[in-house]
């Protein structure tokens, strides 16, 4: 879903610049009333994680896709620094020469605004509606799997709505890459499934939808505005 | 950072990843940048690759399998103190 530099109308590289940098901004911002400096090591490696998870390739004839994994940080550490890591990891992409630095802004939007809100939004919903008959660890692997499929190819279809700038290209390929994506969605629910069960046997306390996680009490701490309170344990 | 935190999470990440990095690019599962799947995509829909584009700053390297999982793993630990620098830098100081 790296949309590189040069293909689309320069000003919509410019509109969703001008677009992203202030939702990126904000997230920053959240990150910063949130989460306190004890757990920027898991932030470290999950970012990590996430870029090295990117580059396992699944086929889907005639394209290929991999893990974007935004719903997976978002079900584990929120959606704000969720979109904060997957805009690092879009950077150093970039650095590569995967995605472009004028499609950062478009990029940003597609897999770590909409990916994070609609990944998050949708998992919260499923959890809340699951744990009444399943366990909380059971109930965010199924939320969170089904939560990344719908995130993906909603994603693919907004990015197929904005390729439409393209002139010449017909509205036949919205649906096209909409529908490699629903297979694409599919590899992204299994991988999501895969790591967040790791996760959910080695370190529950990662993952904020779970109770007594330190991620999730950063996050509702802000919100019930308590005091800071002393993260115990490890992971 | 504290010594337990390094030995315990943040090197056997990097390892980990760079194993499973090594072992994807070697046997060609990687995906390539940029990615299969959008030029494959503007291919079909009529739009060629644009010409003289940035290749990355590991360009000057060349390409290859032994390329790509040096310059991999030089992305998993820049990735991960990037990050690491960044949210110490923007999250809240603990109490």
């Amino acid at each position: 879903m790296h949309v590189p530099d040069g293909v689309l109308p320069f000003w919509v590289y410019i509109l969703f610049l001008v677009t992203s940098l202030p939702i990126l901004g904000f997230a920053i911002r959240n990150v910063n009333k949130r989460f306190d400096d004890r757990l920027t090591p898991y932030m470290g490696v999950l970012a990590a994680v996430i870029f090295a998870a990117q580059f396992v390739n699944f086929p889907v004839p005639p394209a290929s896709g991999h893990l974007v994994g935004t719903t997976l940080l978002a079900v584990m550490l929120g959606p704000w620094a969720a979109m904060v890591i997957i805009a690092l990891v879009l950077f150093v992409q970039a650095l590569y020469g995967d995605g472009g630095f004028f499609a950062f802004g478009l990029n940003f939007f597609n897999m770590g605004f909409l990916g994070a809100i609609l990944g998050w939004g949708i998992s919260l919903i499923l959890f809340r509606a699951l744990r009444e008959f399943w366990s909380e660890q059971i109930s965010v692997l199924a939320a969170a799997s089904i939560a990344a499929f719908i995130t993906t190819v909603t994603s693919a279809f907004v990015l197929g709505l904005e390729l439409l700038t393209i002139p010449g290209l017909s509205f036949e390929f919205v649906f096209i890459i909409t529908g490699i994506h629903a297979f694409i969605g599919v590899g992204e629910s299994i991988l999501t499934f895969v790591i967040l069960l790791y996760f959910v046997k080695a370190a529950p306390k990662m993952i904020a939808f779970l109770k007594d996680s330190d991620t999730g009490r950063a996050l509702r701490m802000a919100e019930a505005a308590t005091p800071t309170q002393t993260i115990e344990g490890d992971i | 950072m504290d010594r337990n935190t390094v030995l315990k999470v943040i090197i056997p990440t990097i390892i980990v990843l760079f194993a499973i990095v090594s072992f994807l690019i070697l046997t060609g599962l990687a995906s390539e940048n940029p990615d299969g799947f959008e030029w494959s995509l503007f291919e079909w829909a009529g739009i060629s690759e644009p010409e003289g584009g940035f290749g990355g700053v590991f360009s000057f390297l060349g390409e290859g399998p032994i390329v790509d999982v040096i310059t991999g793993g030089i992305g998993i630990v820049a990735i991960l103190i990037i990050a690491y620098l960044f949210f110490k830098i923007m999250s809240r100081k603990s109490e």
